[in-house]
């Protein structure tokens, strides 16, 4: 099958906001999903974009059963490691169900690593749930540590009321 | 007594030094490649991968020079089921500070920055066997995301990155 990976246009936030509710429909969690095509337009492409995006496309003959020729997604941005340096962080990588099997999450998750060398990245990092057994082996097969299982590292977050809770207490500028 | 302020590029060398001194804490020390240079040039120059927060200590009524004794190095990151969030990279007060209070004012001033700058959440990642600071965070409501979510964090190094990069056989 014929792919193309390019670079993400503000156009594409429509594609892209839908891609991210089925990826959030596959990790069981499309309740948690609170932005819309506005945010990603607003966020991903002003002056300082929040993240970068890459899909993949194929042509008009090739559509989804739905008409979707716009048909993966890799959302990365940059994080700043004491240890080593720029990292590039890949958030989201999806593709449609059926279009994988075909070399597109390779494709994607290349052109990140592509990217992540232009600007001198030491490492790419994602986050990936244990249960995905096959996305952890298809990151494994290319070269990925679990850091979780090797080093012991868990991720932690203050959310909502958490948050408003410690930011209440927050001394007066 | 002690004050929180905005780092600056003079303050590079203290940021180095309590960089090394939480990596040594942390058991990793000989994993800082950074350099004071690296940090001047990614945190001050035209387009900054990060910020940081400085703790300083002075003794009541002396003419000493404030001490550097803490800092929070931060950055935002995006989540694209609710937007920006601050990522909370590093953030240690020298251990003869600590229980002064000092580290709660820095995470309530780091949560006053988020929701300043329209951030959803505040995430960070904490070693398991550090007890101390998983109880420092989860007292002030942070959720352990590893645990009751089973997300991990998995990485890329260099080689990896750049066999990744080579252009593709098809």
């Amino acid at each position: 099958m014929d792919f193309k990976i390019r670079a993400a246009k503000q156009e594409d936030c429509k594609e892209i906001s839908r891609m991210i509710i089925e990826l959030a429909v596959f990790e069981k969690m499309q309740d948690q999903v609170k932005i819309s095509t506005q945010e990603l337009e607003r966020d991903g492409f002003c002056s300082n974009p929040l993240f970068e995006c890459q899909v993949a496309e194929v042509s008009e003959e090739q559509k989804s059963s739905q008409g979707y020729t716009v048909v993966g997604y890799v959302l990365y941005y940059y994080t700043y490691s004491t240890w080593m340096g720029l990292t590039v962080f890949m958030e989201d990588l999806y593709v449609m169900p059926e279009y994988r099997g075909k070399g597109i999450g390779k494709g994607l998750m290349s052109k990140v690593a592509q990217v992540g060398k232009e600007k001198q990245c030491t490492r790419l990092q994602l986050a990936v749930l244990d249960w995905n057994t096959r996305s952890l082996d298809f990151y494994i097969m290319k070269g990925a540590r679990d850091m979780t299982a090797s080093e012991g590292w868990h991720a932690l977050r203050f959310d909502g009321e958490a948050l408003d809770k410690l930011a209440a207490e927050a001394p007066k500028d | 007594m002690f004050k929180l302020r905005k780092a600056e590029p003079r303050d590079v060398p203290d940021i180095l030094r309590l960089i090394k001194e939480l990596a040594k804490y942390e058991e990793m020390e000989d994993r800082v490649m950074l350099t004071e240079k690296d940090l001047l040039e990614d945190g001050f120059g035209e387009h900054p991968f990060y910020q940081c927060i400085l703790a300083e200590w002075q003794e009541e009524q002396s003419n000493e020079e404030p001490k550097v004794i803490g800092f929070a190095m931060y950055y935002f990151t995006y989540d694209p089921w609710i937007g920006k969030l601050l990522y909370l990279e590093d953030f240690l007060v020298v251990e003869e500070f600590r229980g002064k209070g000092i580290g709660s004012e820095i995470l309530k001033l780091l949560s006053h920055l988020a929701m300043k700058t329209r951030c959803g959440n505040m995430h960070f990642i904490v070693a398991e066997d550090n007890r101390s600071s998983i109880e420092f965070y989860k007292r002030r409501g942070a959720e352990d995301l590893s645990k009751e979510e089973g997300w991990r964090l998995f990485r890329f190094d260099k080689d990896s990155i750049l066999k990744m990069a080579a252009p593709a056989e098809e």
